[in-house]
């Protein structure tokens, strides 16, 4: 395939090339500039066509930058479009030089053919510079007026775009009012659709900080404006429909006769072949029908065919979008879907995510009535060649049973999976059977018989170890060699490399021993050993605990380790009804696709912050991740420190006396402390801040609860500071600063960039009071300036931290 | 918000860039290398079509040897996304005729950037409709050499039409001979159990329009579903005509449908676009007419030898007939040699696949047709594990016949200048998803 590929590619115009060729090209591109020789326009294309080629591979062909310009004066509208796409792509980068194709841009702006308006003027717009923002007001007043509405529809679009290179312009052109007005009045429905789409935009964001704004965002919603648009629905595009439901979707009509004449209007939407189109309508009459629960659970009725016939036509990734929204429904009212689990049986060759999504409705819809159905399809499914289906609906066989339908067939056909002797099966199966027994204690005797016929050396996951291994301890009474069996893996402990499998031999062979104490002793003698030399904290520990709780008094030991147990009625549910509640008011975006409220998945802070976004990309898995980061590397250094702990004490472990160590450990734990608090005290500060405002040098603050301020908290300061030349020679990576900032008792929390932009999060606390500083700094090492927004807990200190933080920073490299 | 698209790309498989279109300047510019390094290299790749990077959200799409990724920083409307990326493929396919791939792409990458500057504006999703846009978007514009006068076309005149009242249709068409084509093209969804019971079973349809009419025709379209006759009887106040009615259990309709009408009278009129489109599609789930009965017997004879019989009937009209019957029966990965017999078309072991292929050319009706074989094994000491059986997958065609048994009762066309049509119906069921359990 590949080579082939290769060969078909060659005659192609858009293969990568050297830095000759785009001299080459600018040099023909000079000599056309001026030519106005017949054909001139044919060559000029096939070198606009090179130029673009090279672009889109990324070859930066900035430099043929003023030769495209100057080519530019052109009737050829194929050439005037990939003109305006060249310098669309480089205006940014090339602000001075951007400047020169205004003239010809607004040449066009005023041009005859509204086809020629248009397209200059969407391109003026895209051109996101913003000191030539003063041109583009102008025209876009002239464009809104426009008589054609194809330049409208444009021009619309177009003042969003100036929202988002200078909103104040944008306010100041009062270019919202006209748009309001071109929304009620236009007689085209594109341009009204387009204006509805950057009011709710500009607005949107607006709202936060205008009253006006919000009151505007309000009136959005208002009766008289979703009346007009509803009234006019038919005569929107497909896409633009989508937009209307949606902003319906907001309205919340005062009584029912209004709910019903909504929906009797936009019943037939609910046919449309757009499945978008559908998808909206069904989030309005979710939304519109919720406080009456009847309507509601109608509106269930009337909107399943429709999901489920979209759900079965187009691709696989619409099909995945629509199922999403379907899961979302199953698992808000599973009762009403019983009836069609037939639809959500998986075909062979779908793929995965569309057959897990499908298992885990599945696995929701069963009641008394459809288990069999479902369970027996569900157990053509565990023999699946794909490995990943075949454990979902296995888990997804148990979950069944612990909704405590037909239990007895169920656990039946687990014990049977079991006798497939796959290991992946037989892990799952191990797993489930665990938490059934938990359950459902009485079905412990048929159960046992067949685990106890298990050899653990078939069992490799950590999970089926451990499940396997907590059901040897809990039964050990009724499994004839559970002894051996947990012998037999204590023996192999060096080669166990789960602590969750060590932790649970450790638990099992204490309650085993209780139960059969001559068969276990010594087992369970050196399972503590093993466990106390331990490299894992929690096993060490636990080992520990149970040597001396064994020491300390035998029977309280029992107590502990073997309590009379209640059987688990109810397992903890994953997510809350307030989450789920708002990925419902989310219907129909991608919060119902990630299953989680938008919150949680866009960060605010990124968006319409225009100048560094470019970032992102670097900041690779973002700023997230980085957070998480930084905070492992802090538990590094202080688990480093607690690991290098049993190490020291083993060999005083094995040579002394059982009553010995416990005490050694014990002198070396507090020598280890203070080692601790020895190296937070090194890294004393080199300058004390000052003495208005006194940080806490040991400030902890976890990455929630960070975000979660930032998000709260509204911006006290926001400034430019500036960078020392020294520092900026040292800043190769954020962690020079990093390490700069914490002398002075500023911790950082997250970072990422690459030169000349950075972005540091950085926080600090009040010695006296748990008070917090937020910090958002962003470097740009070329212009040695740094931007800083602060957000404070108190506001009152925000100014003295301000000043804080600037000197620290002026600092940075003087050191 | 539909969409807010930040970005467009278009990759070819190795992830090179063969189109890139930013939108928004909310996405850094090195997103497909995020792309690229998070869901391209690893395993990631199909296992779901959504996925976060950072900040944003990235919607990829294959189709043939090309991945569309759409890449948004904003909660958006996946669907709408998913049904954008589709339409704006079927619209440059109409541009380029038929094959969308990635030398379709190369070829005509400045028309792509002409039309993706329409179809999507800052993100939002403008005009995709290839009539329309073809006024004043043209192949011809960018191939033809001589075209040193692009503007001789009367291009005001089009952009009335961008945003006109009947978008998908431009006025002024004439034919000399007035023409309609309908396809009812049917698939067949099948799941059996091994023992030969329906676990599932349903009928997508679609119905395929090519419309060569003058004028602004109005058409009418009437069918033998349940609730249209007993609309239709309701009407005329006479009893519904005996003979088999169907249920729909849920139709969509093309946006030139006249939906308002179909809700209060159940028919389906409407003024029809220019050429081909799909005008309606249906689901069905009850009364479904199987085409084929297939019955496996499948035993596996110790550890090396299977016998496998496959008996395959043909249940629709004795003078009807199937075409391209492809019954794909699957064997063991250590299959090391088998002998087949069949009393009609061919078969034989495809190793690559896992499975034997039989492939009957014409299956006429009311007949059957076995496949018997003798699987030979290489025993593995290793493998203890079972065999565990795919299902049997069937592929056919069978023209003249609907699983669901669908007909057009009429279709009308009206016009002020009162031409005459000439109106031609095809039938088609094809298997969709048609697994036999064994």
């Amino acid at each position: 395939m590949a080579p082939q590929a290769q060969s078909q590619r060659s005659p192609s115009p858009s293969q990568p090339s050297g830095k000759g060729e785009v001299s080459d090209l600018k040099m023909q591109l000079r000599q056309l500039a001026g030519s106005r020789a017949p054909g001139t326009d044919d060559s000029k294309r096939d070198l606009f066509k090179k130029v673009i080629s090279y672009m889109t591979i990324g070859i930066d062909v900035s430099s043929v930058f003023s030769e495209m310009v100057m080519c530019s004066a052109t009737s050829d509208i194929v050439l005037k479009k990939m003109c305006y796409l060249y310098v669309g792509n480089y205006a940014k980068y090339n602000p001075d030089l951007a400047l020169l194709t205004i003239n010809f841009l607004q040449r066009d702006c005023k041009d005859e053919d509204p086809m020629i308006r248009g397209l200059a003027l969407r391109s003026l717009g895209s051109l996101r510079v913003p000191n030539l923002v003063e041109y583009l007001v102008g025209t876009l007043g002239a464009g809104l007026k426009d008589g054609n509405s194809y330049v409208r529809m444009v021009a619309a679009v177009g003042v969003l775009k100036l929202y988002h290179i200078s909103a104040s312009t944008c306010l100041d052109a009062d270019f919202p009012a006209l748009l309001k007005h071109l929304l009620l009045n236009d007689p085209d429905a594109q341009v009204v659709a387009n204006c509805l789409s950057a009011l709710q935009e500009i607005w949107g964001v607006e709202a936060s900080s205008s009253e006006e704004a919000a009151r505007e965002k309000e009136a959005l919603i208002s009766k008289p404006i979703i009346y007009y648009l509803l009234n006019r629905i038919k005569e929107f595009s497909e896409w633009a429909q989508c937009t209307v439901l949606e902003l319906v979707s907001k309205y919340a009509p005062p009584d029912s006769n209004e709910i019903f004449d909504i929906m009797n209007l936009l019943e037939d939407r609910l046919q449309h072949a757009n499945g978008a189109v559908v998808l909206a309508t069904i989030k309005l009459f979710l939304q519109l029908t919720l406080s009456m629960t009847d309507v509601h659970q109608q509106v269930y009725e009337r909107i399943k065919a429709p999901l489920l016939t979209l759900v079965s036509s187009g691709s696989p990734e619409q099909s995945y979008a629509v199922l999403s929204h379907l899961h979302l429904l199953v698992m808000r009212a599973p009762m009403l879907f019983a009836s069609d689990y037939k639809h959500l049986y998986c075909q062979y060759n779908e793929p995965f995510y569309v057959k897990k999504l499908k298992l885990e409705m599945l696995t929701a819809v069963a009641n008394e009535s459809n288990t069999y159905e479902i369970v027996t399809e569900l157990c053509e499914y565990a023999a699946n060649v794909d490995i990943p289906i075949a454990r979902e609906s296995i888990r997804a066989v148990g979950k069944i049973a612990l909704e405590q339908y037909d239990v007895n067939a169920i656990v039946d056909r687990l014990l049977q999976f079991l006798e497939m002797e796959k290991d992946y099966v037989t892990a799952e199966t191990l797993v489930l059977v665990k938490d059934l027994l938990r359950k459902y204690p009485q079905w412990s005797h048929d159960c046992i018989a067949v685990i106890g016929n298990i050899s653990s050396n078939n069992v490799q996951e950590p999970k089926a170890k451990a499940a396997l291994i907590w059901m040897l301890g809990e039964y050990a009474q009724d499994m004839q060699d559970a002894p051996y069996a947990l012998e037999g893996l204590i023996d192999d402990w060096e080669d166990e490399t789960s602590p969750e499998v060590r932790l649970h031999l450790l638990t099992a062979v204490m309650k085993c021993f209780f139960r059969r104490p001559p068969e276990t002793q010594k087992a369970l003698g050196s399972a503590l050993a093993a466990g106390l030399t331990d490299m894992h904290q929690d096993v060490h520990d636990r080992a520990l605990f149970y040597y001396r709780l064994l020491q300390h008094n035998i029977s309280v030991a029992n107590s502990v380790v073997n309590p009379t147990k209640q059987a688990v009625s109810v397992f903890a549910d994953t997510q809350s009804s307030e989450i789920k509640d708002r990925i419902f008011d989310e219907f129909n975006s991608l919060s119902v696709l990630y299953q989680k409220p938008c919150y949680m998945f866009t960060d605010k802070e990124h968006q319409g912050s225009f100048a560094f976004s470019e970032e992102l990309g670097n900041l690779s898995i973002g700023v997230d991740d980085q957070r998480v980061e930084a905070n492992d590397e802090d538990l590094l250094l202080s688990t480093r420190k607690e690991d290098s702990l049993p190490q020291q004490t083993q060999g005083a472990l094995v040579s002394l006396d059982q009553n010995e160590p416990a005490a050694a450990h014990a002198q070396q734990t507090n020598s280890v402390i203070d080692d601790l608090f020895g190296l937070g005290l090194s890294s004393s500060p080199s300058s004390s801040p000052s003495p208005l405002l006194k940080l806490n040098a040991k400030a902890v603050l976890d990455p929630t609860t960070f975000q979660q301020k930032w998000r709260q908290l509204p911006v006290s300061t926001s400034q430019e500071g500036s960078i020392s030349p020294q520092g900026v020679a040292t800043m190769t990576t954020p962690q020079a600063l990093v390490r700069h900032m914490q002398v002075h008792y500023i911790h950082c929390i997250a970072s990422g960039g690459q030169a000349p932009n950075f972005k540091l999060f950085f926080f600090a606390q009040k010695t006296d009071e748990p008070s917090n500083f937020l910090v958002e700094c962003i470097v740009n090492t070329s212009t040695s300036k740094a931007h800083i927004k602060i957000k404070a807990d108190d506001e009152s200190a925000s100014q003295a931290f301000s000043a804080l933080f600037q000197s620290a920073l002026s600092k940075f490299g003087m050191a | 918000m539909p969409v807010s698209a930040s970005a467009i790309y278009f990759l070819n498989l190795r992830g090179d860039v063969l189109i890139n279109r930013l939108y928004r300047d909310d996405v850094g510019g090195n997103m497909v290398d995020a792309f690229r390094l998070h869901i391209m290299q690893t395993k990631e790749l199909g296992t779901c079509p959504v996925r976060q990077i950072g900040g944003c959200s990235f919607f990829y799409m294959r189709i043939s040897n090309v991945y569309i990724v759409i890449v948004v920083s904003s909660n958006a409307n996946v669907a709408c996304a998913f049904k954008f990326v589709v339409e704006a493929v079927n619209l440059f396919k109409s541009y380029f005729g038929g094959a969308f791939d990635e030398d379709a792409i190369r070829n005509n990458f400045v028309l792509i950037y002409e039309l993706l500057d329409e179809i999507m504006d800052f993100g939002y999703p403008q005009n995709l409709s290839p009539e329309i846009l073809k006024l004043y978007i043209t192949q011809e514009g960018v191939r033809s050499p001589f075209s040193s006068k692009p503007t001789d076309k009367p291009v005001p005149n089009a952009t009335l039409q961008v945003t006109g009242a009947v978008g998908w249709r431009r006025e002024g068409l004439v034919y000399k001979k007035n023409e309609v084509f309908l396809d009812i093209v049917e698939s067949v969804n099948l799941l059996m159990s091994s023992k030969g019971s329906v676990l599932r079973c349903d009928v997508t349809g679609k119905i395929l329009m090519k419309c060569f009419l003058s004028g602004m025709p109005d058409l009418k379209l009437g069918l033998n579903d349940k609730i249209g006759l007993e609309k239709e009887a309701e009407i005329k106040s006479r009893p519904t005509k005996s003979g088999k009615t169907i249920e729909l259990d849920d139709v969509t309709f093309h946006q030139c449908v006249n939906l308002t009408r179909f809700n209060s009278e159940k028919t389906v009129s409407f003024v029809p676009p220019d050429g081909e489109f799909e005008l309606m599609k249906y689901r069905i789930t009850e009364g479904v007419n199987l085409p084929f009965r297939v019955l496996p017997t499948i035993k596996e004879l110790g550890r090396t030898r299977m016998e496998v019989n496959v008996k395959v009937k043909s249940v629709f009209g004795a003078k009807m007939f199937a075409l391209g019957v492809v019954i794909k029966v699957p064997v063991p990965k250590q299959t090391a040699k088998t002998s087949v017999q069949v009393t009609s078309g061919r078969a034989k072991y495809n190793a690559s696949m896992d499975c034997l292929m039989w492939k009957i050319r014409k299956f006429p009706g009311q007949t059957e047709s076995t496949l018997s074989a003798e699987v030979e094994l290489i025993s593995t000491i290793a493998e203890k594990k079972s065999w565990t059986r795919p299902p049997i997958q069937m592929e056919f065609q069978v023209p003249m016949f609907t699983a669901s048994g669908l007909r057009v009762r009429f279709l009308k066309v009206w016009e002020k200048s009162g031409y005459n049509t000439v109106e031609w119906v095809r039938y088609i069921t094809k298997a969709g998803a048609y697994e036999i359990r064994c």
